[in-house]
């Protein structure tokens, strides 16, 4: 109730403070002169008059000041006035104030930073309606996530919706790369992600268009989908945000779609189940294959469902599982088939948790690094504050008072530091914003706004209670009469103070070591990844992406033609030393093919062998430069109308023909008789290959995984799986990058409707896949950069100020015949004590931390003994370093002048 | 804060409760109050300044009262005049009738009904 009234009257007080204490002294001032007024009335003399008034109201002074302390709290004057005084004593010792305040910046900056981070991507709330019963479904084999699956099928996902009593809606969509022309003549066809959706997907998600209507389930047929909802973005910047827009033509892979919806920018990038860019056109979910039968084996769909109210996301998960298991058991296609039912708020941080705790534990060790130095200073000036204490003890403060005051003065301190912080933190991430990897969309999302600033003010404040408590309260335990008897010599802290830092540089050698062994590591394993041998020959190739649509090329031998026709081109170009058209390239390739091996029979779904598969043309090896291992290359006489051959690689060989010679083997592309399969990857007898090569293995399974079995044949010999999607990979002779021009003006002199997309050279895609790894190698260095300059520093004060409060008794061991050596000794090995103490802890501290570690590391231990000991000698170098600067000041002790000084 | 009691020989609160029935007749100024209160007791009420400005602005912080510059009608002078409020004529009621109370209660001691103390 006190503390409510306190309130209340602070508003009142606050509201017209400045005015009302202005006006007491008008208003006593008024009512004085009328009183002299009345005097003068009553006969006294005018002369006279004023000092009757004055004699007759009493001391004015005292009266006024009555009144004006009315106007004020007693608590909130005395916290101004130590917020007052602090602020003094810090512009009296700007140097002190200076480390101070940047030591917290850094520690609260680099919080502050990841924090934002962290907020964007696990806490905030999704931008939809409810976005908490939003959840994804992801399709498991024998158990595990296999991510060449993605979803369920769409006959699997139907099942569930009819079986399940979890959902309220349950969505299969996709997303396709599409040429696109966006005006209806006259503007270059452009490859764009098109989204493959019912009108279910977005009122499941609760967007509603911003004007224009969503798909019928008429238009979910195949043939009637003609129409497309476009994103705001392209309505802006592609049609100039014209409101009649609807009605007008998008030609999407050479078909006419009509505009019927736009579409607001809410659904984010980093929901989008493929990595390259946004999704900013859909068009009806429309495929008249996927719902018969044999399509239950077709996977890489994604699915979204929104769960009935009250219902958990792991209810759902056991709903889904049993009847996965019902559906395992009653189709041949699904066994082995389950299901993992995961929020969609959680699928958002994707691959970067990890990283985020990481570099979470990291920040927080720097807090705690900067907390332990502050600290340490803070009972060095204590030592020497000790008398102002005392004399304040002395003169009637009680120790509430005292500890507030110090309190207060910490409060200033990081309360400054969390301002500099702050803008350290929005540098550092508008530079982390700028330089981040294109694969990781959802740093995006990143701002900062009043989460964040709560979140720093909490930071401050707890980081303040940290670094100031043990000060105060060890600083105000007085015994006043021995400081003040001491005189002018700041007193010898006793063992327990010196013990007291001791342990705090013991923890903060232990944390900068942590941090120091878990950024080495990340170093080496990034190096390690990125100068992986990846099978080719990386340099100077350049890699670009094309579609023939299904309607100007619905020929498999159209599409033959026309890339060989393409590829003669480019080869002819100067500069080009070779070029092929295929569709796997390292490091990772995305299709997984089944294949009937002789002398394997399987009859169950999980035994059936599988390989990465490509088709392409005869220069592939020798465009990727992948040596032939055993057997002949792809020859020109390899024709469509000669025997189908294939080329398997070395792990291939390892995996299928351990102990016979594959050359001269038949394998057939496609699954055994038993599956029934989805039309288009059938079962006829032209899938059929003999195996006339092995080449070497090249990374085709990701950066950081082992290459797996590879199959290559030539597109022109299979029609079967030649599609309209295919890349080409150039090798040059120069800079890639200057042949993109001529390679784009071949490809449209043969079709001026083809988009020459994704041109990068190898070595951008593996630094494109290799950008978490970087990121999360670069913040933690700079991390422990900071923390270990924290910590240098911390032991360079602390040995300073050792030295220089024991220079008594130096000089005293120096005048009865201590040598400089001696006294150098001495101090050097006090200290180097106390850091290899810490060292030690700080290896324990590493070896704890590897859990953290041991999912981000390639090519190298989380435990990994030359780090750990580099790391160790390395800190305990520059701490000995740091130490000696003070050391040798102890050997200038002149014994004489010292002890003449007391 | 407490109010200067011994200042100004008043028991606690009164001093309030005579300033609140003051303002009952119209707003008026400091030393008017003290003026008024000093007259109609016949001198025998003389309210300190030292006392009756601290206990004014505490009225006027606790919302009972609320200020406002005028010039004053007889004098060309300004003045900073007062004037009651709801909550203040509440405040008036309450402090009457605890005085009353007390009063009675003092009055009471002081001559007892017969048979009282026997």
């Amino acid at each position: 109730m006190k503390a409510w009234n306190d309130l209340a009257s602070l508003v009142a007080i606050l509201r017209h403070r400045r005015r009302r204490l202005a006006e007491v002294d008008r208003e006593l001032e008024a009512d004085l002169a009328l009183e002299a007024d009345e005097q003068q009335e009553s006969g006294v003399p005018p002369a006279e008059a004023r000092d009757a008034a004055r004699r007759a109201f009493g001391n004015a002074t005292l009266v006024a000041e009555d009144v004006r302390a009315v106007w004020t709290i007693a608590w909130i004057d005395a916290v101004g006035r130590d917020v007052r005084y602090a602020a003094r004593l810090l512009r009296r010792n700007p140097g002190f104030a200076l480390v101070a305040v940047l030591t917290l910046a850094l520690g609260i900056g680099a919080n502050t930073a990841m924090f934002t981070a962290v907020d964007a991507l696990m806490l905030r709330p999704l931008p939809f309606e409810r976005s908490d019963q939003l959840v994804r479904l992801y399709a498991t084999r024998n158990g595990v996530a296999d991510p060449s699956l993605n979803g369920p099928s769409p006959l699997d996902a139907r099942d569930y919706a009819q079986a399940s009593r979890s959902f309220q809606t349950l969505v299969v969509y996709d997303a396709w790369r599409k040429n696109v022309r966006f005006g209806e003549t006259g503007a270059e066809p452009e490859q764009t992600r098109v989204g493959l959706v019912p009108a279910a997907y977005f009122e499941m998600l609760r967007i509603q268009p911003l004007f224009g209507r969503l798909f019928t389930d008429e238009e979910n047929q195949e043939g009637r989908h003609y129409v497309a909802a476009i994103s705001a973005r392209v309505w802006q910047t592609r049609f100039a945000g014209d409101r009649q827009v609807l009605g007008r033509t998008l030609r999407i892979n050479d078909e006419p779609y009509t505009i019927v919806a736009v579409m607001p920018d809410v659904i984010p990038e980093w929901m989008e189940s493929t990595r390259v860019g946004r999704v900013e056109i859909w068009t009806p979910f429309a495929f008249s294959n996927v719902w018969s039968e044999t399509a239950r084996v077709m996977h890489g769909f994604s699915a979204l469902a929104r769960l009935k109210p009250g219902v958990t996301a792991e209810q759902a998960q056991a709903d889904l599982s049993a009847i996965a298991a019902r559906l395992a058991a009653e189709h041949q296609a699904d066994r082995g088939i389950g299901v993992r039912v995961e929020r969609l708020a959680d699928t958002r941080v994707g691959t970067l948790r990890p990283m985020l705790w990481l570099l979470t534990a990291a920040v927080g060790l720097i807090l705690l690094i900067a907390c332990v130095n502050l600290a340490n200073l803070l009972l060095a000036r204590a030592a020497t504050r000790q008398r102002e204490l005392a004399l304040r003890a002395a003169l009637g403060a009680g120790r509430g008072g005292l500890v507030r005051q110090l309190l207060i003065e910490t409060l200033l301190l990081s309360s400054l530091g969390a301002a500099v912080g702050l803008a350290v933190a929005r540098l550092g991430l508008t530079a982390v914003m700028t330089e981040h990897p294109a694969d990781l969309p959802q740093l995006n999302a990143i701002v900062v706004d009043w989460r964040v600033l709560t979140f720093t003010a909490a930071v401050s404040l707890v980081t303040s209670l940290l670094f100031g408590l043990t000060p105060a309260l060890s600083a105000t335990r007085l015994d006043l009469v021995d400081v003040l008897k001491q005189g002018g010599r700041s007193g010898t802290p006793g063992p327990s103070g010196r013990r007291l830092r001791n342990a705090l540089i013991v923890a903060e050698i232990a944390m900068a070591l942590m941090l120091l062994v878990g950024a080495s590591l990340m170093v080496q394993s990034l190096v390690a990844l990125q100068h992986q041998n990846l099978g080719i020959r990386q340099d100077h190739v350049l890699k670009g992406h094309l579609f023939l649509p299904p309607v100007r090329y619905s020929d498999p031998a159209a599409i033959t033609r026309f890339c060989d026709a393409f590829a003669a081109r480019v080869r002819a170009l100067p500069g080009v030393i070779d070029a092929t058209i295929t569709t796997a390239y390292p490091p990772a390739n995305g299709w997984t093919q089944m294949l009937e091996i002789p002398g394997r029979p399987v009859s169950r779904i999980e035994d059936i062998p599988t390989a990465q598969f490509g088709v392409a043309d005869a220069h592939f090896l020798a465009t990727m430069g992948i040596p032939l291992v055993r057997g002949r290359n792809f020859e020109d006489t390899d024709a469509a109308t000669s025997r189908p051959v294939a080329i398997v690689s070395a792990e291939f060989m390892r995996r299928y023909f351990p102990s016979t010679d594959p050359i001269g083997q038949q394998i057939h592309i496609g699954p055994p008789p038993f599956l029934q399969m989805a039309p288009g990857v059938n079962t006829s007898d032209s899938s059929d290959a003999t195996i006339v090569g092995v080449a070497g293995d090249f990374r085709n399974a990701g950066l950081a995984v082992r290459p797996e079995p590879h199959v290559t044949v030539l597109y022109a010999q299979h029609p079967l799986v030649n599609y309209g999607f295919k890349d080409i990979v150039v090798r040059s002779a120069s800079e890639p990058h200057a042949l993109t021009p001529a390679i784009a003006g071949q490809l449209h002199q043969l079709d001026p409707e083809l988009p020459f997309a994704e041109v990068q050279t190898i070595d951008e895609v593996v630094a494109q896949q290799t950008g978490g790894p970087r990121l999360t190698t670069i913040l933690l260095t700079l991390f422990a950069a900071g923390g270990f300059a924290l910590a240098i520093i911390g032991i360079y004060g602390v040995v300073s100020c050792l030295v220089a409060q024991r220079k008594v008794e130096l000089a005293v061991r120096m005048a009865v015949g201590a040598s400089h050596a001696a006294v150098l000794g001495l101090v050097l090995r006090q200290s180097l004590s106390v850091a290899a103490v810490g060292a030690v802890l700080g290896l324990f501290g590493a070896a704890a931390a590897q859990r953290l570690m041991s999912g981000l590391l390639f090519g190298i231990s989380p435990i990994d003994p030359a780090t750990f000991t580099g790391a160790a000698l390395f800190l305990l170098t520059v701490a000995a370093a740091a130490t000696l600067i003070p050391a040798l000041r102890a050997t200038r002790i002149d014994p004489a002048r010292t002890l003449c000084q007391d | 804060m407490p109010p200067d009691a011994a200042r100004t020989g008043l028991l606690q609160g009164t001093l309030d409760m005579l300033i609140l029935r003051t303002l009952l007749f119209g707003p008026a100024h400091g030393h008017q109050i003290a003026k008024h209160i000093q007259q109609t007791s016949d001198d025998v009420l003389r309210v300190e300044h030292g006392s009756l400005y601290p206990a004014l602005h505490r009225m006027e912080r606790k919302g009972w009262l609320v200020s406002s510059w005028q010039v004053a009608k007889e004098r060309n002078r300004e003045l900073k005049y007062y004037r009651l409020t709801p909550a203040g004529r509440a405040q008036l009621v309450r402090e009457e009738s605890k005085w009353k109370q007390m009063a009675g209660a003092v009055a009471r001691v002081m001559r007892p009904k017969p048979g009282g103390l026997s």
